[in-house]
């Protein structure tokens, strides 16, 4: 027997000892309603803009590249520099295997999925051995070394030019449907992981998380395992960010290291992390457009953009709400419930 | 087999030598400040570019060039990354180091923009233009100049530190800055020297490897992750660790390409990194202190 209870905000139905919520408070689902509505009608808006649709899936890309980066930043209380690294693995690992092997799609992604939690297992010690800073450091430097790797095993990766030719996740007659339904797959992507790491975040393993960014050392003598939370928010946000990897080699059919994994690619995803809010999950949705669009309205100004593009970075930083960045901006307004905030521990 | 030995321990004093000057820098801004200075790459860049340009479009001479392009180091490290970043976001770590990389981009693409590789930029400082021969190893002179200046860099360096009341106070407040501060020390003027300082061993090595190394805008990069590999192995910010650290990557580096292949150097002084790390969390020196 179903059970229904109403309570001032929210739906709750019973069955057993199984409990479920619908929120019903418009302040709680209202915005994020408003702000997916507006990304579904993009496509159609923009439908004859193929170039702009392309911009926009980029941008969903970035946002899920961010927000698992995000949850990790929370979950690890250290900043990875080097997020991009397993967008290598995972694309390259897609790459190799469809073009060498011709697997399809899903069996990539099998295999993505798994090289990415092997070689985030195997890194994921780097997490309670390196201290605060230590870790930045050498995950800054874990991508470079990869880079190196594919120029140094050139005829595998072909560094200089990249992997091309992969096949399509979808493909129909006409090329604009193409650019739609990549945006929505991108747009699926993205919200997914929004999804994902939104309930982990204000699930039970959250409050843990909280704590363990707090301080590590009370969380641990508050009975949570540190270490095996450490982990899991290494691990797993890791394979997310290779699944990123997986499809772009799927979408875009090209996939070159010397693309994603330099230091101006991952200053990108960190721009959108920290101009977003600090690891604000949310934040990196409009972080991910802002920059997406001005990467590519900069491009107009010919190679004088490469330098420009930084500046105008900097300048986020410094003129949006210290530390908060747009999410910032929003809060201002709107004072919310606690949520978890970033803490980068020296120690 | 003997050869082979010959080269490797030359090479580990003079690339380990080099190395001295690209990371000394680095090291004694982590160790005074508490900070990793992302942006460090910035000072091969200007060494390189800013020298560049009042010699082919001021048309000055070279040594008056060299003094304005320090003068225009000084000005950016204790203006644009110790007022304008340091000072601004040090309990921001993660925006600290973010905008400290987005300057050195800024930095490299504006060069790159302006002299691009084909512009063929290249610095005259080399001393004696020949090769040197040991036992059958060739070295050349330049080389050799630019060891010893590393040699003789970091000597005066850990000199001064040891043997000068400035020095105490810096090792001081390497070491406890609330101590440091307790005791009437301006911490401000410290960090202010600490900046000058942390520029000359880069610069004075930008100069010296420019004629065999090659310039390029974004050399920064591999430059700074060298600094970086030689300063986690160390023990972040001590220059003892700093110097051991230096020499023994030149050793791996000398070893994997005379013995090896030399592109799998990078790879392999990473590895020997990582597993040092595994043993010893802080690196070779663990001390959280400049010396």
């Amino acid at each position: 027997m179903v059970n229904f209870e109403l309570r001032r905000d929210r739906i709750v139905a019973r069955f057993r000892d199984k409990k479920t919520e619908w929120v019903i408070e418009p302040r709680y689902w209202r915005n994020p309603t408003i702000g997916i509505s507006i990304l579904l009608v993009l496509p159609i808006i923009f439908y004859s803009y193929p170039h702009l649709l392309t911009m926009f899936t980029t941008a969903n890309l970035y946002a899920a590249i961010a927000i698992p980066l995000a949850l990790q930043m929370l979950g690890t209380g250290r900043v990875n520099f080097g997020p991009q690294l397993y967008l290598g693995i995972g694309g390259y690992t897609a790459a190799l295997l469809n073009l060498h092997f011709g697997w399809s799609p899903a069996m990539t992604l099998a295999a993505t999925i798994t090289v990415c939690t092997v070689i985030s297992l195997m890194l994921s010690p780097t997490t309670l051995i390196a201290k605060g800073l230590y870790f930045s450091l050498i995950t800054l430097i874990l991508p470079l070394t990869f880079l190196d790797v594919t120029y140094i095993w050139g005829d595998l990766f072909r560094g200089e030019v990249g992997l091309v030719g992969m096949s399509p996740l979808l493909s129909f007659a006409k090329v604009t449907w193409n650019y739609i339904a990549y945006y929505y797959l991108s747009l699926f992507l993205m919200l997914t992981y929004l999804l994902f790491c939104d309930r982990t975040v204000r699930s039970r393993i959250g409050i843990s998380m909280a704590a363990v960014n707090e301080n590590e050392n009370v969380a641990r003598m508050m009975g949570v395992r540190v270490d095996a939370y450490k982990i899991f928010f290494y691990v797993a946000p890791s394979i997310l960010t290779g699944i990123v990897g997986w499809f772009i080699v799927h979408t875009f059919r090209t996939f070159a290291g010397v693309t994603y994994l330099p230091l101006d690619f991952m200053t990108k995803i960190l721009i959108i992390v920290i101009v977003g809010g600090r690891a604000f999950l949310y934040g990196a949705i409009p972080g991910a457009y802002l920059i997406s669009i001005l990467e590519d309205s900069l491009r107009g100004l010919g190679p004088v953009n490469y330098f420009v593009f930084p500046l105008i970075l900097i300048g986020l930083i410094v003129f949006l709400p210290r530390g908060e960045g747009l999410w910032g901006l929003y809060k201002k307004k709107r004072p919310r419930d606690y949520f978890p905030k970033l803490h980068v521990r020296r120690e | 087999m003997s050869n082979i030995l010959l080269q490797i321990i030359i090479y580990t004093v003079i690339w380990g030598s080099i190395y001295l000057l690209i990371s000394l820098g680095f090291s004694l801004i982590c160790g005074v400040l508490r900070i990793f200075h992302l942006g460090y790459g910035v000072v091969f860049v200007l060494a390189a570019y800013v020298t560049w340009f009042f010699m082919e479009d001021v048309h000055l001479g070279f040594w008056p060039s060299i003094l304005l392009m320090f003068l225009v180091q000084c000005a950016f490290a204790l203006f644009i990354f110790y007022k304008g970043v340091f000072q601004r976001y040090l309990e921001e770590e993660e925006v600290l180091l973010t905008v400290s990389i987005l300057i050195f981009l800024a930095v490299a693409h504006l060069a790159n923009y302006l002299y691009p590789v084909t512009a063929g930029v290249s610095i005259p400082s080399t001393i004696i233009d020949n090769v040197l021969s040991i036992g059958g190893v060739t070295i050349a002179y330049q080389m050799i100049f630019a060891a010893l200046a590393g040699i003789l860099v970091t000597a005066i360096y850990v000199l001064w530190f040891m043997k000068t009341r400035i020095g105490l106070i810096i090792r001081a407040i390497s070491q406890n800055l609330p101590a440091a501060l307790l005791m009437g020390t301006n911490v401000n003027r410290m960090y202010y020297l600490a900046m000058i300082l942390s520029v000359i061993p880069p610069t004075i090595c930008m100069i010296m490897i420019a004629p065999f190394w090659g310039v390029d805008p974004f050399m920064g990069a591999s430059l700074l992750m060298t600094a970086m590999l030689i300063s986690i192995l160390g023990g972040l910010g001590n220059l003892k660790g700093s110097i051991v650290a230096s020499y023994l990557i030149g050793f791996i580096h000398a070893s994997v390409s005379f013995i090896f292949v030399s592109r799998f150097m990078g790879l392999a002084a990473l590895i020997v990194t990582l597993v040092v790390m595994i043993y010893r969390r802080g690196g070779i020196f663990a001390g959280e202190t400049l010396w």
